[in-house]
């Protein structure tokens, strides 16, 4: 069924974004809120070079990481030598300034969005092939952020955002270390920006703006922040449950309302059940 | 081709106490024919889109009472999109994947942006009836609008506010959204074609709550009349205006046309010019129908305008379902879109006559309104 897949994109984007986030604010405890600009930056440039160009959409999703990579290190060079409250600042600039550029030019489409995205993969199928895609690039992000997190590298990571001058004193480049998880993290957000492009055939800014840091944000919180199958949990809870909801056979009147306050119950009820996440460990959590 | 049901159908009472005895039995026998709303139900747009799907539910009501669809009742089911193109996409998709609905209605630009490429692909029909972007045209052979695009009223505002009016020098505020950009930039167009001048053409940010910067730019442009763009801050855009002293006429759309504005503006609204795309209850006793189907619920709905073509809608619906049934096809969205282009030509109780275009387009009267008295006086009806 189309609306299976479609929910199952939208998980695997959600697992992706939030796999990534965790990373960089999980792992590597940089307090950065502008990972949907990342997902936007991604999604633009795929849509505009599959709109302008005829490149293969393996190109333009391509193209789409390698312009969130930029942006990353461009932010990560001008702000990673701060930390805490003030890098969380400085990326809420950077997220707001972008998302204004992409409101106020023409060529992004401005506030309306872009909605001539070409169609790359046709027939029944269509959902399901994209979903096998979705799913299978989300297994990659997750494994290398794993496999990443799980030597010595990720120990390097782990001990920077438990206390940055044990780790220097121990000859390591924070700084080199937090430009490499940064642009990982962010170049994933731009995979999942491309994936969503292409599938969905339809963005505009405000599927980018802030709300949309809160999104992730709570999906690797209450899925377990610093873990590796946190965010995963996370991402499939936050999309699945407002769907499972819809098919409650419920008045109209009611199943608005009903849908807020039941979901915002349980995430509550998680968090306070959970404070560590579902699947988080005590020892797994951040010290911020 | 004409069909006029929906006239006769919807709303002559005496006919509906035989339709409700005997209609309403044989309704309830065959199988109902299920169509999908998008709305928002939640979130900050919540208070049009409830009140938009309370009309639906009376329209359905008022069909169904008066036998359905050629026996068949009409059943509408509803999701909430929050106004928000990322909820309405899995939306659209559980009502045509998992509601197995053939047609679709949809409001709120993005939304229905969002929606239109599920449409496209799935063959579903989906139908505007609250947005106004003028790229609704362009979205694909599945996608039609029952409701005026921005460069229906906002062509006639801009020509009637330079020829009839007089007004030769024009600023133009907008928000800077979908909506503001698409109808300023037609008023700048059309106003600068007849031959005025946009002396200034300033946007403004949609979460702004001071907007002397814009005015003031406007104000040292020296304009005749001032065409502002907006939606919910519209009233404050205008006192601001009047608190720094720019006594300019003040023209804007059918967003500007609500009693709500009267209230909050008081006499700073005066002679402020609106445009309203449905006729009011003392040139169509329809209207007055709904209005005390209003009263029921015990309140003033929120832009009765939109709530007209809300229940047109249902009525396009409804004669869209009871023309594939006639001719024996099913009921798929394929079917339903040949149903819109055979029949082409509505009779439509709230807003009258609708013809769906080959582009897309609609087009309907347009009514200007100007505030006088703390009352929108009719001005005048460009056709």
């Amino acid at each position: 069924m189309e609306y299976l897949a479609s929910a199952g994109m939208l998980i695997g984007i959600y697992i992706i974004l939030a796999a990534s986030y965790n990373l960089i604010i999980g792992y590597g405890g940089l307090n950065t809120i502008a990972h949907p600009i990342f997902f936007a930056l991604g999604a633009y440039t795929a849509a505009l070079l599959g709109i302008g160009t005829t490149l293969p959409s393996v190109v333009c999703v391509l193209a789409g990481i390698g312009v969130a990579v930029v942006a990353s290190v461009a932010l990560a060079v001008t702000t990673l030598r701060i930390e805490g409250d003030y890098l969380l600042i400085a990326s809420l600039g950077f997220q707001l300034g972008l998302l204004q550029l992409v409101n106020n030019f023409e060529f992004t489409g401005g506030p309306a969005g872009l909605s001539n995205i070409p169609v790359t993969i046709t027939g029944p199928g269509r959902g399901w092939l994209y979903l096998l895609i979705c799913a299978v690039l989300a297994v990659v992000v997750v494994w290398l952020i794993w496999r990443a997190m799980a030597g010595p590298f990720g120990r390097a990571v782990r001990a920077m955002r438990d206390d940055e001058l044990a780790c220097a004193a121990l000859g390591r480049s924070l700084f080199t270390m937090k430009i490499v998880i940064f642009a990982f993290g962010c170049g994933a957000a731009g995979l999942a920006g491309g994936l969503y492009a292409y599938y969905f055939q339809y963005i505009s800014p405000e599927q980018f703006n802030v709300a949309q840091s809160a999104t992730i944000l709570t999906m690797v919180v209450l899925g377990g922040i610093g873990t590796t199958w946190g965010p995963l949990v996370g991402a499939f809870v936050l999309v699945a449950l407002p769907q499972a909801i819809t098919f409650m056979q419920l008045p109209t009147s009611l199943v608005g309302p009903l849908q807020g306050i039941i979901f915002t119950v349980l995430v509550i009820l998680f968090l306070f059940l959970r404070p560590y996440g579902l699947v988080g460990k005590r020892e797994a959590g951040v010290a911020h | 081709m004409t069909v006029s049901i929906g006239r006769r159908a919807a709303l002559s009472l005496p006919l509906a106490a035989f339709a409700v005895s005997g209609g309403r039995a044989r309704a309830q026998q065959k199988e109902p024919f299920r169509f999908g709303a998008l709305m928002p139900t939640t979130g900050p747009e919540a208070g049009y889109g409830l009140d938009f799907v309370k009309t639906y539910e009376m329209a359905v009501k008022d069909i169904n009472d008066q036998g359905g669809v050629n026996g068949h009742p009409l059943e509408m089911l509803v999701l909430d999109t929050q106004a928000k193109p990322e909820i309405a996409i899995n939306a659209a998709n559980k009502l045509i994947d998992v509601d197995k609905v053939p047609l679709i209605i949809t409001a709120w630009s993005s939304v229905v942006k969002a929606a239109a490429p599920i449409g496209n692909r799935t063959k579903t029909l989906e139908l505007n009836m609250g947005a106004n972007s003028p790229d609704i045209a362009h979205l694909g052979d599945y996608v039609y609008t029952v409701f005026p695009l921005a460069e229906v009223d906002v062509t006639a505002l801009a020509k009637y506010t330079y020829g009839k009016l007089g007004k030769k020098r024009a600023a133009v505020l907008y928000i800077n959204n979908d909506t503001g950009i698409g109808g300023a930039k037609i008023y700048r167009d059309v106003f600068t074609a007849a031959g005025g001048e946009v002396v200034a053409f300033e946007g403004y940010d949609p979460k702004a709550t001071d907007f002397t910067g814009v005015l003031l730019k406007a104000r040292v442009g020296n304009p005749d009349v001032v065409h502002i763009h907006g939606l919910s801050e519209l009233p404050q855009v205008i006192a601001q205006m009047r608190q720094l002293g720019m006594q300019q006429q003040i023209t804007s759309y059918s967003a500007g046309y609500n009693p709500k504005l009267l209230s909050q503006l008081g006499p700073a609204a005066e002679g402020l010019i609106v445009t309203s795309l449905a006729p009011t209850s003392d040139s169509n006793p329809n209207v007055a129908k709904l209005l005390e189907l209003w009263k029921q619920v015990g309140r003033f709905p929120n832009g009765l305008p939109y709530l007209q073509y809300a229940w047109d809608s249902t009525v396009v619906v409804a004669q869209i379902y009871g023309w594939v049934d006639k001719n024996g096809l099913p009921m798929t969205g394929e079917n339903c879109r040949k149903a819109l282009l055979a029949i082409r030509e509505f009779d439509l109780p709230m807003t009258g006559k609708l013809v769906i275009r080959d582009d897309h387009r609609i087009d309907k009267p347009v009514y200007l309104y100007v505030v006088k008295g703390n009352k929108f006086v009719l001005l005048d009806t460009v056709a």
